[in-house]
């Protein structure tokens, strides 16, 4: 009969847990309990019972606590010497520990900056005591099918709010106008901001001067300290009048209240003027302000242990309010987004009020950073793996003097945590004075530097890195070598290094990782360049625009500047290309169309060089001015039209218009968003904004100076707003050098640390093999041959990472871009060419310098030890 | 003073290792226990509380010689020492003295 066995696992547990000065006594008795139940009750339950005595016995009377008292003993002693013979190994192996430290470096330097960029912008706002209780109430509009989440909410919506719930405390609407704002002599253009007076009590910006509660006086208004720099130089700000003259031609005097600290490094709504709102119904701009009147933002604080939900029984009486007041803007429903996660989704809010960035970008930094510790944990890793080889000796001497193979293991994992230490110091280092000085200043506005939302927080993440990285790159070498038998190392047969498949694996593994990288980057670039040097469509080069206030000041200034013999041509347009114009639905043939739809006098397709394609452009003749309009191609497409559209008529804006010519495309907006239907029509003289001049490029500057004069002498209480046609577009270009510039310096960060591998590697690779290299030359071996040795398993490594990695550097980065773009360049070789022909270059290079250590080295030297 | 004291199931445990004599084992006491007071223990209880009478020098203990039994793992035999003997006795003392103390009043229930 079959002897009944208790469970093996459990009894394996109960042996690795026991402390074994007890463990025979309670194995016997729960064996000799196992057999008597066994007996009488069969297995079934002998089974059970025997795994529940051994979790019986699982207390921490009988767990093993330390392995002996010699080692609590001297631990202490030991950690010394782990110390002493770290650095002294360091200082001995110095060309394989500064890789080691220097990779690991640069890697934890792009973790930190990548680290301190997420910090910032997941921790917007949260400065502001109440953050937890402020909500801002957003909406949706289906609008033509065209479902977006908006930040503008009726105006009458906040007042009522606060009306119907007691649970709401406060709220605050904001509202922006321009206005041109003048102390003494200085005038510049800038945006107001109205608010209710208990804004400044819903969110906490730091006063330097007067209080919180100034608003409430609505002559009163509050400016950053920026704009007191500005306006008032060293002087006290306080009590000064500033006075504000807004778009409808009204002016305003307000005096300054309270001055603003500078804003918190998270903060996300940088407004420079609070005006009490009071002064903006004052301003009439309408003469009735309903439902439909749509402000820029609500925001609400709720009271203490409110829950914002109480609010939503409401939502279907306000949308009632809303449709009724403006059946055309249909508001679906209201969503509360709270302060803190504002910023993070200011990209799904169409005219959101703080800014913040698509997330997009925030990932892949992330993903990069991960990408590159990786291959600097893998180095690390493999460096010290074949490092340790010429250690052996030391190990199994170790072995033998009664040294634990756990003490083995601490001792490596002291030591590579010690380089871990440098490596994360100098990386602080390199990321303090290089990457976020660097990074900040690729990046525009962004005002990064060395710190984080919390002390703490920092202080863990760099903890975490220490231990992560430490025990990731120090794990596996610790535990592989401290295996080792000391007969076989001492018997020489101890196999390692060159044949070793792991390091092979690991140097793939880190090669894989860099072609990703370099591939992604370099996708990336190539579509950042494919953008830089795309056409706009029109030649936004030597053409210069001056806003103007009405008719009769682009007359006067027209008077004066056709003086100047650089001005080549000249136009008035109601809207500037880069410069808002909505787009507005038209209905065509049952079907909706949206268009961009602005005025333009004889003059501006030669001003700013439309192309065009068919028909003629518009003229100041009074037929011409009345219904005839250009169009561009994109409009031809979406209406459909397959044959000449020239004399095509159509209905828009309840009038019939004829197509007179087309226009090629053109882009009105940033790459980052498409082509849209464009219809040119004349110029109604109400709507004269801005008036444009072409002149040789190299002229622009000198005809500025000139128009500049001429603008002080027609119109000296209005700012001088010019517009280079060229700057329209800056912010696109900045951000696109500002990518390039950042992908290609991860981009090196990878091939160096993947090249790095490959050199520790390979270096001792080849001292392993020098006695075979040796021997090979004394039988008359080429240089060649022996290159070819050295090279041929590497070149496999990286042909096959490629094979693997090539393909999902690119998939990842086409998703992401496609994402971002509206206009992606499609799949070219380059980006890959370029990678594995830089990987193959360094690569050669590497070993051609290590082969050649090889080659020149006497054999009778190395021959001779034998 | 109050280590020298002895909760219930020590004293039991006690009592128990003393009429086993030579013979206290875990299981054994476990089963003797079981026997006598109808007391249902875990053989881990046995065996903390075994391991703490020793720690308080009330009981001495020794491996056994290997046998068949138990896949050939030995046995650690219990046996009272000294200490744990007067400390018995010092119990019992207490206990009859304060039953000799009740009054036979007390059982006058009838009243």
């Amino acid at each position: 009969m079959k002897q009944p066995n208790p469970p093996y696992w459990a009894d394996r547990f109960l042996r690795w847990y026991c402390n074994p000065r007890f463990l025979e006594e309670i194995e016997g008795d729960i064996y000799e309990l196992f057999d008597r139940r066994a007996e009488k009750k069969g297995h079934k339950t002998a089974r059970i019972k025997f795994i529940w005595d051994v979790l019986r016995f699982f207390r921490w009377s009988n767990i093993k606590k330390s392995n002996s008292n010699y080692s609590t003993m001297n631990s202490g002693l030991l950690f010394k010497n782990y110390l002493k013979l770290g650095l002294r190994n360091i200082r001995k192996n110095f060309v394989s520990s500064s890789i080691n430290i220097f990779g690991l470096a640069i890697a934890i330097g792009f973790a930190i900056t990548t680290f301190i960029f997420a910090d910032m912008q997941l921790n917007m706002d949260t400065f502001h005591t109440n953050r937890d209780r402020i909500y801002q109430l957003t909406n949706f509009v289906d609008q033509d099918g065209d479902d977006k989440r908006w930040s503008d909410s009726p105006i009458l919506l906040g007042p009522q709010l606060l009306a119907d719930h007691p649970g709401v405390e406060a709220v605050s609407r904001v509202e922006y106008r321009s206005a041109s704002v003048r102390f003494n002599a200085d005038v510049f253009d800038e945006l107001a901001t109205f608010v209710d007076p208990s804004y400044m009590e819903i969110f906490d910006f730091p006063l330097l001067n007067g209080n919180k509660q100034v608003l409430y006086d609505k002559s009163q208004i509050v400016i950053s300290r920026e704009m007191a720099i500005k306006y008032f130089d060293d002087e006290d700000p306080m009590g000064k009048d500033l006075s504000f003259k807004f778009l409808n031609g009204k002016i305003m005097r307000f005096t300054v209240g309270a001055v603003m600290d500078e804003f918190p490094f998270n903060n996300s709504m940088r407004d420079e003027f609070y005006i009490s709102i009071e002064n903006f119904f004052d301003l009439q701009f309408q003469d009735k302000y309903t439902w439909s009147f749509l402000t820029d933002g609500t925001f609400i604080l709720m009271k203490e242990g409110e829950n914002i939900e109480s609010i939503a029984s409401s939502y279907p009486e306000y949308i009632e309010l809303q449709h009724g007041s403006n059946p055309e803007w249909n508001i679906r429903s209201f969503e509360p987004i709270p302060l803190p996660e504002l910023s993070q989704r200011g990209y799904e809010i169409v005219g959101s009020v703080s800014g913040g960035g698509h997330p997009a970008g925030r990932i892949a930094l992330a993903v990069i950073a991960c990408f590159l510790l990786g291959m600097a944990c893998f180095n690390f890793m493999n460096i010290s793996v074949v490092s340790a080889t010429k250690r052996l000796k030391e190990i199994a001497l170790r072995k033998v003097m009664g040294g634990q193979r756990r003490q083995i293991i601490n001792q490596f994992l002291v030591e590579n945590t010690l380089q871990c230490l440098f490596a994360l110091m100098f990386g602080i280092l390199l990321a303090y004075f290089l990457f976020i000085p660097g990074f900040d200043a690729l990046v525009p506005q962004m005002d990064l530097q060395l710190r984080a939302s919390s002390a703490m927080a920092m202080f863990l993440f760099f903890v975490s890195l220490l231990i992560g990285v430490g025990l990731i790159s120090g794990a596996y070498p610790a535990f592989y070598i401290s295996k080792f038998e000391p007969v076989t190392i001492f018997k020489g047969t101890q196999k390692l290094g060159s044949k070793n498949l792991f390091s092979k694996i690991m140097l793939g593994i880190q090669f894989f990782l860099a072609i990703i990288t370099i591939v992604a980057c370099l996708v990336m670039v190539d579509q950042s360049f494919y953008l830089a040097s795309k056409d706009w469509g029109y030649d936004p080069s030597g053409s210069l625009s001056v806003y103007v206030n009405s008719e009769e000041q682009y007359e006067k200034l027209r008077n004066e500047i056709i003086a100047s013999p650089d001005v080549q041509t000249f136009t008035a347009s109601s809207n500037l290309i880069g410069r808002g114009v909505a787009l507005r639905a038209m209905e065509y043939d049952g079907r909706q169309i949206r268009v961009r739809n602005y005025g333009v006098r004889e003059g501006y397709f030669e001003t700013f060089r439309l192309r065009l394609k068919e028909g003629r452009f518009l003229t100041d003749q009074a037929a011409d001015q009345e219904s005839a309009v250009v169009v561009n191609e994109k409009f031809v497409k979406e209406m459909g039209w397959t044959d000449d559209p020239i004399n095509k008529t159509f209905v828009y804006d309840s009038l019939r218009r004829t197509i007179v010519g087309v226009v090629e495309d053109y882009h009105y907006y940033d790459f980052y968003s498409g082509i849209d239907a464009v219809i040119i029509e004349g110029l109604k003289t109400s709507n004269v904004r801005y008036l444009s001049m072409r002149t040789s490029s190299d002229k622009v500057f000198e005809l500025d100076m000139f128009t500049k004069e001429a603008w002080q002498k027609i119109a000296p209480n209005d700012p001088y707003d010019r517009v280079f046609q060229e700057d329209v577009f800056d912010d696109f270009y900045i951000e696109n050098t500002a990518n390039i510039k950042i992908l290609i310096v991860v981009s090196i960060i990878a091939i160096v640390l993947a090249c790095l591998g490959l050199y520790g590697l390979l270096s001792f690779n080849i001292q392993g093999k020098l006695k075979e290299f040796s021997v090979r030359k004394v039988l008359g071996a080429a240089p060649r041959t022996l290159a070819q040795i050295a090279g041929k398993q590497y070149m496999w490594i990286i042909l096959i990472s490629f094979v693997a990695g090539a393909p999902l550097g690119f998939l990842g980065m086409d998703q992401l871009m496609n994402s971002i773009f509206i206009d992606v360049k499609g799949v070219s070789i380059l980006p890959f060419a370029i990678a594995i022909v830089l990987l193959s270059i360094t690569m050669i290079i590497t070993v051609a310098g290590q082969v050649r250590k090889a080659i020149e080295i006497n054999p009778a030297e190395v021959l001779r030890s034998e | 003073m109050k280590g020298t004291n002895l909760g219930e199931l020590e004293e039991l445990i006690l009592l128990t290792v003393g009429s086993l004599f030579d013979e206290a084992y875990g299981v054994a006491v476990m089963d003797e226990l079981r026997e006598r007071t109808g007391r249902d223990l875990n053989i881990s209880a046995a065996h903390a509380v075994l391991r703490r009478l020793e720690e308080k020098n009330l009981l001495s203990s020794r491996m056994g010689g290997s046998t068949n039994e138990r896949g050939g793992r030995r046995k650690r035999l219990f046996t009272l020492t000294k200490a744990g003997k007067k400390a018995l006795d010092h119990t019992i003392a207490i206990r009859t003295s304060l039953y000799n103390r009740i009054p036979d009043l007390t059982y006058n229930f009838s009243v």
